[in-house]
C-alpha cells in the first residue's frame, strides 16, 4: 500500500517490560541509553550496542519510581547525568545516577535527588532547556511552572504561567533560545520569555488548530516550531521576526489525534530542515522531509514530503509518542510507546 | 482501525471536567412518615411554578382527590458555605459562590431593608475601609486630574458618600485595626522566638495565601502566624468593643469592610470568625475597592469632587486614630514592625542590610549586631505566587519534611511577610484597574471597530512590540503605592515635623490599643498594664487568644478516584 516511498522503518527491537501502557520515551544526548516510563509507575533503562551493523538493546535497570501514579512524561537534562520525570500523581522527580560509572551501568543506581511539588493535578510534560538551567513543566491544573536548576539538585520556582484555560499537554523548549512553548487542550500554543527585571510571561498565542494540541517539536534549528492537534493536523509555524511565529504549513496524514511529533535532524543533509516524525491513535508512523523553498521561488510555503510511512506500528494499540535519537551518527533512529506496554525502535532505511 | 484499549479505572486522565460534581450527602432530617407498600412503584419528582420540588407517586394514573395524598413536598437540598469550604472537591466553583454573595448588591439590599433606628431589629451599619483601598481609590482619582489627592481627602469623600447616600452610621479605616495585629503579630514573633512555637514565622494576613496553605501546603500551617488579619481584629473591634461602647450586642451590627482583595470574602466566611452565641459573623460582608467604586458610579457620586472640610487634620470624634502609617510594605508593614521590635528590644546597636533577591518582590533584611557582626535576625518581605513557591520549598526542606538531599540553600529566616499576589496588597485582585484605551466612541457606545469594518493597525504587526507581563500593570501598581505613601516618606529618612506628628499618632494609637485590651480581656492587674505586651493573668491572656488570634486547618481532598468523573 505504501506506494514509491523512498524510505521505510524497520523494526530494530522491540523492548517488553512494562507492565502498564509505555507512555513515553527518552534518548539520552550523551550515552547510549534509552529511557521509558509508564503508567506502571516505574521507568526502564536500555543500554544500546553496535552489533552486526545493527543495534543490540539491553534492559539495564528499572527504577521504581515511587510516585504514586502513572509516569507520563520524561526528560534528560542536557549533560545526560539527569532524568525527569513527570507524574500523574502532580509531582516532578529528579533522578540521578548513584554509583556505577565507567560504564558499569548495572551497578548504577538511580535515586531521586528531589521532588518538585507545586502542580495541582497531574503533570503532564516536563522539558530541560538546551542549557539545561531551566527545567518546564505543565499540568491539567492549567499552569506551566518554569524552575531554575541549582547546584545540588536545588531547584528555584522562576513562574507560574497561568495563561492557558484548560488543561496543558505539552511543554518544549526552543534548541538554543530560553523560549518555552506550551500546547493545550484550549487549542492554543503559547510561547514565553523570561522579563530579566520582571518573571515569565507569555509573547505570543499561536492559534489554528481546531481541536487540542497534544505535541510540539521545535525544528533543529529552532527557525521552525511544529505542533500536533486533535484535528489531524500537523502545523508548521515559521519564526518571521524575533517574537513572531506564523503558521506556514499544514500537513495530514493521520486518521486519529496525533499524539506525538519529533522533529530530527534526518539523514538527507544540510539543505533539509530535517525528519518530521509523527504518531498518535490511528498507530501511523509517518516521516517527513521538510525543506525551505529556494531562494528564486517566491511562494513562502515550505516543500514537504513524506518519505516513510508505517501502520500498525503498535499492532492494535495507540502509539503515544515517537522520538528521534539526538546523538551523532543515529539520525535515522527513532524509538516509539505504545498503549501495549511495548517500546519500539525503528531505522528508516531507504526502501529496495 | 482498532480502537485503543478498553478506558481503565486506573488513574488515566487526559480527559478533563471542567469541576466535580458536589459530593455533599443529603440528611435526611425527617424519616419517611409513611411506610412503602413493599414493591412500591418508584417515584418521580416534579417541580411546580413556584419552584417547589414534590416527589409523585408514578405508579400510574391517580384519581385527582388523592393527589394531596401522592404528592409529598421535598425539602430542598442546602449546601451551606462552610460544607463548600470543608470539600476541595469543586472547591473553585465554593469559592465563587463565597465571592458571589458577598457583593455590593447584597450591602445595597441590607441596607435597604434594614428598620429604621427607632426599631428594635435596627442593625448599625458600619463600614470599614482599608488603606489599600483608599490609595487606589486615590491614585484612580489623581491619575485623571492635575493634583494629587490624598488618602486622607478621600476617606472623607469616601465617608461622605457612604453617610450621606448610603446610610452608614460610622465609616472608619482599617489602619488602627491593623495597629493592633501588628503589636499582637510582634507578640507572637517574641512567643516563638523563646521557644513557644516554630520559627520561621510566616505572614498570616493573606487570605490568598492561608487558603493556599490549608489546601495544598498543610505542612506550613505550624508557622503562619495565628494573629488575626487586620480585617478580623476590625470585625472584633467594631462588634466587640465599639459594640459595648454604643450598647449594642454583636448582631445589632452590619459591619462592611473594603478590601483590595477578593479572599477577603473568604477569609470573613471562615467559621472562627463567627460568632455562635448571637449568630453574626466579625464582618458581615466583604467587598472589593472595585465593587465600591462601582455603588459610586451606580449611585452616581463623583469622587473627583472634594467634600466640606476634607483637609481637616483628623475627626476628634472618631473612635480610631486615622490613617496610621506603618512605615514599611504597602501591605502592612508586618516585617518592617519585626525589624523595628526586634531593633528596639536589643542592647546593642543593631545594623540593618537589605537584599535584593532578583526583584523587589522578593527581598531580604537582615539584622546584625554592630559590635559583634552576630546575626541578630534574618527576614524576607516575599510577594506573589513564584516566590512564595520557594519559600514553601524551603521552609519545608529546613523543617525535615522535604524529599530530597540538597542542603545548599539553607534560608535560616526568623519571618516571611509573605503575600500572594506580586506587588503586594496595593496590587490585589479586588483593586481599580488602570485606565485604558477608550473602547467607546465619541458618543458613548461601545464599539467593535473591526465589524463595523474600520481597519485597525494588527498590535502584533510590529515585530517589537509584544504582550505584556501578565501580572496587571507595574506601572500602576506603583501609582498606587506612590498614593498609599502620600502623606510619608518611605522608609523615613530622618526625624521631620510629619514624622514627628506620625509618632505621636502612634503612641496615641498605642494608648487606646492598651485601653481596648483591658476593655476586652479584663485583665485581673489593670494598673500593670503599661502596653499590649504587658503580661495578664491567664485568664485574660487566653481571652486575648480568643479575640486577636485564629487557627488554621488543612483541607484534604476528599475525591477519591471512584467518585471522580474523568
Amino acid at each position: 500500500m505504501d506506494v514509491d516511498l523512498p524510505y521505510e522503518l524497520q523494526l530494530v527491537t522491540d523492548l517488553r517490560g512494562h507492565e502498564e501502557r509505555a507512555w513515553q520515551i527518552a534518548w539520552n544526548p550523551v550515552e547510549p541509553l534509552l529511557a521509558s516510563c509508564s503508567a506502571d509507575k516505574s521507568v526502564r533503562l536500555y543500554n544500546y550496542q553496535p552489533s552486526n551493523e545493527s543495534l543490540k538493546f539491553s534492559h539495564i535497570h528499572s527504577i521504581p519510581t515511587g510516585h504514586t501514579k502513572t509516569v507520563r512524561s520524561l526528560a534528560w537534562s542536557p549533560s545526560g547525568k539527569t532524568l525527569a520525570t513527570g507524574s500523574f500523581d502532580s509531582n516532578v522527580g529528579i533522578w540521578e545516577r548513584e554509583g556505577g560509572h565507567d560504564g558499569d551501568e548495572e551497578a548504577a543506581d538511580w535515586e531521586c535527588m528531589t521532588l518538585l511539588e507545586g502542580h495541582e493535578t497531574e503533570c503532564k510534560s516536563v522539558a530541560y532547556s538546551s542549557s539545561g538551567t531551566l527545567l518546564a513543566s505543565c499540568s491539567r491544573d492549567k499552569t506551566v511552572w518554569v524552575w531554575e536548576v541549582h547546584p545540588d539538585s536545588d531547584f528555584e520556582c522562576m513562574g507560574v504561567l497561568m495563561e492557558h484555560t484548560q488543561d496543558v499537554k505539552c511543554v518544549a523548549w526552543h534548541p538554543s533560545e530560553e523560549i518555552l512553548a506550551s500546547a493545550s487542550y484550549d487549542d492554543t500554543i503559547k510561547l514565553y520569555i523570561d522579563d530579566p527585571s520582571e518573571d515569565w510571561f507569555c509573547f505570543s498565542t499561536l492559534t489554528g488548530h481546531k481541536s487540542t494540541v497534544w505535541a510540539l517539536a521545535w525544528s533543529p534549528k529552532g527557525s521552525y516550531l511544529a505542533s500536533s492537534s486533535d484535528d489531524l493536523t500537523i502545523k508548521i509555524w515559521k519564526r518571521v521576526a524575533e517574537h513572531k511565529w506564523e503558521c506556514a504549513l499544514e500537513l495530514k496524514g493521520h486518521e486519529r489525534s496525533i499524539y506525538s511529533i519529533s522533529w530530527g535532524k534526518g539523514k538527507t543533509g544540510e539543505e533539509s530542515l530535517g525528519w518530521l516524525a509523527s504518531t498518535g491513535g490511528d498507530g501511523k508512523i509517518n516521516v517527513w522531509d521538510i525543506r525551505e523553498p529556494p531562494e528564486s521561488s517566491t511562494g513562502r510555503v515550505l516543500s514537504h514530503k513524506l518519505i516513510a510511512t508505517l501502520s500498525s506500528a503498535h499492532d492494535v494499540s495507540d502509539v503515544n509518542s515517537i522520538s528521534w535519537c539526538p546523538r551523532e551518527g543515529f539520525e535515522d533512529l527513532l524509538a516509539t510507546a505504545g498503549d501495549d506496554g511495548s517500546v519500539r525502535v525503528w531505522k528508516v532505511v531507504p526502501s529496495h | 482501525m482498532a480502537f485503543s484499549g478498553a478506558l481503565t479505572l486506573t488513574d488515566l486522565n487526559d480527559f478533563i471536567t471542567p469541576s466535580q460534581a458536589c459530593i455533599k450527602p443529603v440528611e435526611q432530617l425527617n424519616p419517611p412518615e409513611e411506610l412503602k407498600e413493599p414493591g412500591a412503584a418508584s417515584t418521580e419528582i416534579v417541580i411546580d411554578s413556584s419552584g417547589s420540588y414534590y416527589e409523585v407517586s408514578a405508579s400510574g394514573p391517580v384519581p385527582n382527590a388523592s393527589t394531596k395524598t401522592t404528592e409529598k413536598k421535598l425539602q430542598q437540598a442546602q449546601i451551606s458555605l462552610n460544607d463548600c469550604l470543608a470539600c476541595s472537591g469543586c472547591i473553585t466553583s465554593a469559592e465563587s459562590v463565597l465571592i458571589t454573595l458577598q457583593s455590593h448588591t447584597e450591602v445595597l439590599n441590607f441596607l435597604e431593608s434594614n428598620p429604621p433606628p427607632t426599631s428594635l431589629s435596627h442593625k448599625v451599619p458600619v463600614l470599614s475601609i482599608a488603606p489599600q483601598s483608599i490609595a487606589s481609590l486615590a491614585a484612580s482619582v489623581s491619575s485623571g486630574s492635575s493634583s494629587a489627592v490624598s488618602p486622607g481627602q478621600i476617606l472623607r469623600r469616601v465617608q461622605a458618600f457612604c453617610t450621606q447616600i448610603l446610610g452608614f452610621e460610622h465609616v472608619y479605616d482599617t489602619t488602627f485595626a491593623r495597629h493592633i495585629a501588628l503589636l499582637e503579630h510582634t507578640q507572637e514573633f517574641f512567643e516563638r522566638k523563646r521557644g513557644e512555637g516554630k520559627l520561621p514565622m510566616l505572614a498570616s494576613a493573606c487570605p490568598g495565601w492561608i487558603c493556599y496553605a490549608e489546601k495544598a501546603h498543610s505542612e506550613m500551617l505550624p508557622f503562619i502566624a495565628r494573629t488575626k488579619s487586620p480585617q478580623q481584629v476590625m470585625g472584633t473591634l467594631v462588634k466587640s468593643w465599639l459594640g459595648s461602647t454604643w450598647g449594642q450586642q454583636p448582631d445589632q451590627i452590619y459591619h462592611v469592610s473594603v478590601m483590595p482583595c477578593y479572599d477577603k470574602k473568604l477569609e470573613a466566611s471562615r467559621q472562627d470568625f463567627y460568632n455562635d452565641v448571637y449568630a453574626t459573623r466579625d464582618v458581615d460582608c466583604v467587598i472589593t475597592t472595585g465593587e465600591l467604586e462601582l455603588m459610586m458610579r451606580e449611585k452616581g457620586w463623583d469622587l473627583s469632587v472634594p467634600v466640606n472640610d476634607e483637609d481637616a487634620p483628623c475627626h476628634n470624634h472618631s473612635a480610631f486614630p486615622e490613617l496610621l502609617a506603618h512605615p514599611g510594605t504597602s501591605s502592612g508593614s508586618y516585617l518592617h514592625s519585626l525589624i523595628a521590635a526586634v531593633t528596639q528590644a536589643s542592647p546593642d546597636p543593631l545594623d540593618l542590610t537589605v537584599k535584593t533577591v532578583r526583584t523587589s518582590d522578593y527581598e531580604e533584611y537582615i539584622l546584625r549586631n554592630r559590635i559583634t557582626g552576630e546575626l541578630v535576625f534574618k527576614g524576607a518581605k516575599c510577594y506573589g505566587f513564584r516566590n512564595l513557591q520557594n519559600v514553601v520549598r524551603k521552609v519545608g526542606r529546613e523543617a525535615g519534611m522535604q524529599v530530597g538531599r540538597g542542603a545548599a540553600g539553607r534560608m535560616g529566616y526568623d519571618y516571611v511577610e509573605v503575600m500572594a499576589c506580586p506587588g503586594g496588597c496595593v496590587n490585589g485582585g479586588g483593586q481599580l484597574k488602570p485606565a485604558v484605551r477608550k473602547k467607546e466612541d465619541e458618543e458613548g457606545y461601545t464599539r467593535s471597530w473591526e465589524d463595523s469594518g474600520v481597519q485597525l493597525p494588527d498590535p502584533s504587526e510590529d515585530a517589537g512590540t509584544i504582550q505584556g507581563p501578565k501580572w496587571g500593570n507595574k506601572e500602576w501598581t506603583k501609582e498606587v503605592d506612590k498614593a498609599y505613601w502620600h502623606d510619608l516618606p518611605t522608609p523615613p529618612a530622618s526625624p521631620t515635623p510629619e514624622i514627628q506628628a506620625v509618632t505621636s499618632l502612634a503612641e496615641s494609637a498605642d494608648r487606646l490599643a492598651l485601653r481596648v485590651k483591658v476593655d476586652l480581656c479584663h485583665p485581673k492587674n489593670v494598673a500593670g498594664q503599661s502596653d499590649w505586651a504587658s503580661a495578664m493573668d491567664q485568664g485574660a491572656e487566653s481571652r486575648r487568644r480568643d479575640l486577636f488570634r485564629t487557627q488554621y486547618r488543612a483541607v484534604e481532598s476528599e475525591v477519591v478516584g471512584l467518585a471522580v468523573k474523568w
